[in-house]
């Protein structure tokens, strides 16, 4: 063969070649391009067995040649192949296609409650500074409901109307966590840094703003040297935690019997800063009643009221929840409605 | 407490605005609600003169009244006959605005008759809730003057929330002290003193008090020349906006000065009184009296009357009686200032269910020192309003009690308050009080506290004083120095772990209200509910003995509400008694009902007992207790498709569905799958600590047995037998179909286990295997006629 003829042909070959391979659509069609192209009777395969008889100068140059289309088409076989069988155009795959659109499969979701999940964080911020849960009966009794906390038998607030009772004599559904307050002073000595979450119950009718059974989360600081400061340093640090290093902590004057000072505890709105909206109304969220532990019920839990001073007060979780979340009837929070539920998935 | 600003203002003469007044008060404890304006709108109303009251011609009721006003006259349409000529009245010209209509008035065809405005009755104006007839004006005015500015209605009312410690603030007077404190500005309290009579009060009636505990203090007024006229005007405006009623100028008296001062007092008919005398005494068990409201009470020996010599007259500090009522015949009066023990208005109040302005003051406690004060009030205006004769001198019995004088110490309210406090400081702030304070020593200042602050009574009462005068606000923040670490006690953390669990099967947390009706009670057996003895309504009568009852309002709810899938749970407590006392215990409750997948990927399954299983078995994994199916449960549960949940032998709880009559009965439709559980057994059992086993490094051998048996034999048998059968080579088994019916024979079914044997140091050969599934089959076949059916 003439070695220009022979250069000539191998041109062709490598060109002719890798067009008929990519223009294989199946494996079985690319098998029969690979034995038209690399096959023993393919042109190729002549230029390489005429090599031999080549002279030695020419044979070194096509020889090298003809391995590098070789390869090139070898490659180009392997390609082809990997992408046949990797699917870009393969009928079974095609069949085998679905419409990605269509929702995914996903394990059934479940959620906690707004008010567990209020609660936890709530309870979080608090043990971090160091205080312990303490837990108390829902089912009270007057003396640590009512006598002990200052409540004495001829005082408003223990009225038939106000609070509910049980048919055991001298019990009642607790009106207050602060009930839990006495129980841990009784069972314990000072200092004592404590947080009662807790179900409370009043005889009141249910509205959007109110609930006759609804939660609390009592807050119960006794040691030496507490003040009114120890309250408002205490408030703020929870509502900075809760709702952002920008709110501000504030307490007005107000009146609980086991509390003197008493206080109403309130934080700036984070919603509007402060400057009044349709949640707040004046740029003020109401928390809950506050105070220092009045002597009386220090000294009816035996502590020397002399040298132990507390600080005592009582959130509202549900007051919290529907803030944070944007509830605007509390009785979402007791209906069990799944559609509103739902939305709490994933929250934590 | 309704505090009208310019009756405020009167008494302390602030500039500061409502609004102003409000946060201030506020700041200071007392906390006002709303500020309202309840002549907002009133305009244009000026004074006429009627000159002719003529029929309507087209009508028998209305009349036309011709008046004149400063510029002219004007006709009227009017629909009551009341005034006559030469009355004055209030006449409101079209564009004026009255009280409760929201436009302007227009001039308006009546009947064919133009009316130019109307004529107004004293509700139009605001001044009582009178619509009986046209408000005839005193005869001093002159024609054409602004009723509005003449009877100063354009008020504004400060609805104060008056905390129950504070009973000083029931009054305009208790009001006016605070501003005075917070403000500086002095006070300027009614004058005292009142023209007497020559005549002696003394012998003109006696007083006798039998029940000194109960009524420490009480003294009588004699009254003549009394009267049956209307109180000024602007008084019964007043009294409108702080919510009193109008009733004549004697009665008005009498409770413009308790409004004012806050004693509240009670004029009686003196020739209606038999002897005349007041005697204060308990009740008689079952003696009656039919008080003012037309209510007749029976009273029980706890109760305190007051008596003429003969028969009660009146509930004390409550309400009179009905038989020495004052009326529009009256001339001479006794009144009534007095002092009450507070429990017991407060036991009798709550006993008649009968609340009224007098009692609100008395149970929360009145200055024994405003007696006479009250009562020299109300005289005062008597004279003033109707020229009444008051007579020389009080009958008396009792006296005020002493001041109480309280230490306090300036150190110790540095340390409450957290800020530095000298006495001098502190007997500052007694001072703008209007409270006496004296110095005992550098730190100490003993205060005098006057009667009317039933609310200061030890030390820390005045240091509450100090920085309430001082302002909460100048209270610094510091975070108190907590020395241990905190935590929750093992039960919270528990709860906690349990709702992560649940929710993570797949379940969402619902919170329900605690009680239970009998309704409910029925559903899950009553054993020892405790009854609720006063629940807002019946279908709370009871405490919760089970979650149950709740989930399945819900899950009724939801259906309602057209929610596809609804898989509830709650963790909480349920109460019952034990030896007579009651027993709180936390439970978990789950329901499920519903498209068990909705979507496009499920199979349209509706949940069932399989479901709830498949939750009770997640979250018993996740506590690391092993359990097991025990006995069936009764109602209210489906009997084929039920059982006890059961540990160790002891049963912890249930899972099943709810029986279907029932679940029809309550109106839920299809299955519904519940589970619940006692959450301290759980606690008890649960085991968190973990020591990890070693990976298997040899492969398994697996093996599909399938076997055939009768239809009644539990699958939780075969599995139990084959386990006890394969030994110590087991490594798993897998129950991966159930299948019955063809080509199976009637009356047989097969259960397919997929078996992996497994030895920890060799790889085992196919012989070993096989020797182990021959005794399977064996055991199986022996104990429960189970036939191999392939391998």
């Amino acid at each position: 063969m003439d070695p220009n003829d022979a250069a000539r042909i191998l041109d062709e070959q490598l060109a002719g070649g890798l067009r008929r391979l990519r223009s294989a659509s199946t494996l079985d069609e690319l098998e029969t391009a690979k034995v038209e192209v690399l096959g023993r009777k393919a042109p190729l395969s002549e230029v390489q067995r005429s090599l031999g008889s080549l002279r030695e100068e020419s044979r070194r140059e096509l020889g090298r040649r003809t391995n590098e289309v070789f390869t090139a088409l070898r490659e180009a076989v392997e390609s082809r192949r990997s992408e046949l069988e990797e699917g870009a155009g393969s009928v079974e795959l095609e069949a085998d296609a679905v419409d990605i659109t269509l929702p995914g499969r996903r394990p059934r979701p479940g959620s906690l409650h707004p008010l567990t999940l209020i609660e936890q964080q709530m309870v979080t911020v608090f043990t971090r500074m160091g205080y312990r849960v303490a837990e108390g009966p829902e089912i009270e009794d007057e003396w640590h409901n009512f006598e002990a906390l200052n409540i004495p038998t001829d005082h408003p607030a223990r009225t038939m109307k106000d609070s509910l009772y049980v048919d055991v004599p001298g019990l009642l559904l607790r009106t207050e966590t602060s009930a839990v307050q006495i129980r841990t002073m009784e069972s314990q000595p000072p200092p004592v840094y404590v947080i009662v979450p807790g179900r409370v119950y009043r005889r009141e009718a249910v509205d959007a703003t109110h609930l006759s059974v609804f939660h609390q989360l009592e807050c119960l600081a006794v040691d030496e040297g507490l003040s009114l400061a120890h309250l408002k340093g205490t408030l703020e640090a929870f509502a900075h935690e809760m709702f952002g290093r920008q709110i501000h902590a504030r307490i007005t004057p107000d009146y609980f019997p086991f509390v003197e000072p008493g206080a109403q505890m309130a934080v700036s709105c984070f919603i509007c800063d402060g400057v009044g909206c349709r949640v707040c109304g004046n740029g003020w969220l109401e928390q809950g009643g506050a105070g220092m532990v009045h002597p009386t019920v220090l000294e009816n839990c035996g502590y020397d009221a002399e040298r132990y001073t507390g600080f005592a007060f009582g959130l509202g979780i549900e007051r919290v929840a529907m803030v944070r979340y944007g509830v605007d009837d509390m009785r979402l929070l007791v209906e069990g409605d799944v559609r509103f539920l739902e939305q709490f998935e994933g929250v934590a | 407490m309704r505090v009208v600003l310019s009756w405020l203002r009167d008494l302390c003469p602030t500039d500061l605005a409502a609004e102003e007044l409000a946060e201030l008060l506020g700041r200071k404890g007392a906390e006002v609600g709303s500020i309202e304006r309840p002549w907002a709108g009133l305009s244009g109303v000026i004074v006429a003169r009627v000159l002719e009251v003529r029929d309507h011609p087209d009508s028998d009721k209305l009349c036309i009244a011709r008046v004149q006003t400063g510029s002219g006259e004007q006709e009227v349409v009017v629909g009551v006959r009341n005034m006559g000529v030469g009355d004055l009245v209030p006449l409101a010209s079209p564009g004026a605005r009255v009280v409760g209509l929201p436009d302007p008035l227009g001039a308006r065809e009546i009947r064919g008759v133009t009316s130019n405005g109307m004529l107004c009755a004293p509700d139009e104006l605001g001044v009582s809730s009178s619509h009986e007839g046209i408000l005839i004006l005193p005869p001093e005015l002159e024609i054409g003057w602004d009723v509005v500015s003449v009877f100063g209605l354009h008020d504004v009312v400060l609805d104060v929330e008056v905390t129950p410690n504070r009973p000083d603030l029931l009054s305009v007077l208790g009001i006016a002290r605070e501003v005075s404190a917070a403000t500086g500005t002095p006070l300027s309290a009614p004058q005292a003193g009142i023209p007497e009579d020559e005549e002696p009060a003394e012998g003109v009636a006696t007083v006798e008090v039998l029940d000194r505990d109960r009524c420490p203090r009480y003294l009588a007024r004699i009254v003549r020349d009394v009267r049956h006229v209307a109180s000024p005007i602007s008084v019964q405006a007043r009294m409108t906006a702080a919510g009193m009623r109008p009733i004549s100028a004697a009665v008005d008296a009498t409770n413009y000065a308790m409004l004012e001062v806050g004693q509240p007092l009670h004029p009686f008919d003196l020739a209606l009184l038999k002897g005349p005398g007041i005697v204060v005494r308990r009740a008689a068990v079952g003696e009656r009296l039919v008080t003012l409201d037309d209510v007749e009470h029976a009273f029980t020996d706890d109760d305190l009357l007051i008596c003429d010599v003969e028969r009660p007259v009146a509930v004390a500090g409550v309400m009179g009686g009905e038989l020495a009522e004052v009326s529009d015949v009256t001339s001479d009066v006794l009144l009534e200032a007095a002092t009450f023990e507070r429990g017991g208005i407060q036991r009798t109040r709550r006993r008649l269910d009968l609340s009224t302005e007098a009692s609100m003051r008395f149970e929360r406690g009145v200055d024994p020192e405003a007696t006479p004060v009250g009562a020299d009030r109300a005289c005062q205006l008597m004279v003033e309003w109707f020229g009444a004769r008051v007579l020389r001198g009080v009958v008396e019995v009792g006296a005020a009690t002493e001041r109480r004088r309280v230490p306090m110490r300036a150190s110790r309210a540095s340390a409450l308050i957290g800020y530095p406090v000298t006495s001098a400081e502190a007997r500052e702030v007694f001072d703008r009080l209007g409270i006496g304070a004296e110095p005992v020593d550098e730190d100490t200042v003993r205060v005098e506290v006057p009667g009317y602050r039933v609310d200061l009574e030890r030390e820390v009462d005045l240091i509450e004083e100090v920085v309430r005068i001082q302002g909460y606000e100048g209270v610094g923040s510091v975070l108190p120095p907590v020395r241990q670490a905190g935590g929750l006690p093992p039960t919270s953390a528990f709860l906690r772990r349990l709702r992560r669990a649940l929710a993570g099967a797949g379940l969402r947390e619902i919170r329900t209200v605690p009680f239970a009706s009998d309704q409910d009670l029925r559903l899950t057996g009553d054993a020892d509910p405790i009854r609720v003895t006063n629940p807002l309504q019946a279908d709370d009568g009871w405490m919760r003995i089970h979650l149950l009852p709740g989930l399945l309002k819900a899950v009724r709810r939801n259906a309602y509400r057209h929610v596809r899938s609804v898989a509830i749970f709650e963790v909480s407590n349920v109460f019952r008694l034990l030896d007579g006392q009651p027993d709180e215990r936390p439970m978990i409750g789950l329901a499920m009902t519903g498209t068990a997948e909705p979507g496009w990927t499920g199979d349209g399954r509706t949940f069932d007992v399989f479901d709830a299983k498949g939750a009770v078995a997640a979250l018993l994994a996740d506590l690391g207790i092993d359990w097991s199916i025990g006995g069936p449960v009764g109602r209210p549960f489906h009997p084929g498709r039920s059982s006890e949940v059961v540990v160790d032998g002891e049963r912890i709880g249930m899972v099943g569905e709810l029986h279907p009559k029932i679940a029809e009965r309550l109106d839920l439709p299809g299955r519904v799958a519940v589970a619940e559980l006692e959450v301290r057994n759980l606690m008890r059992l649960s085991t968190s600590d973990l020591q990890v086993r070693d990976v298997p490094r040899f492969p398994p051998v697996r093996r599909d047995l399938a076997f055939v048996v009768q239809v009644s034999v539990a699958a939780g048998a075969v599995q139990a037998v084959l386990q006890e059968a394969a030994g110590g080579l087991l490594d798993s088994v897998l129950l991966f179909d159930v299948h019955e019916g063809a080509p199976l024979s009637p009356g047989t079914k097969s259960l397919a286990f997929s078996v992996d044997l497994r030895a920890s140091d060799r790889t085992l050969t196919d012989a070993e295997a096989a020797e182990v599934v021959e005794a399977i089959a064996a055991r199986l076949a022996a104990d429960l006629g189970a036939e191999l059916r392939s391998a």
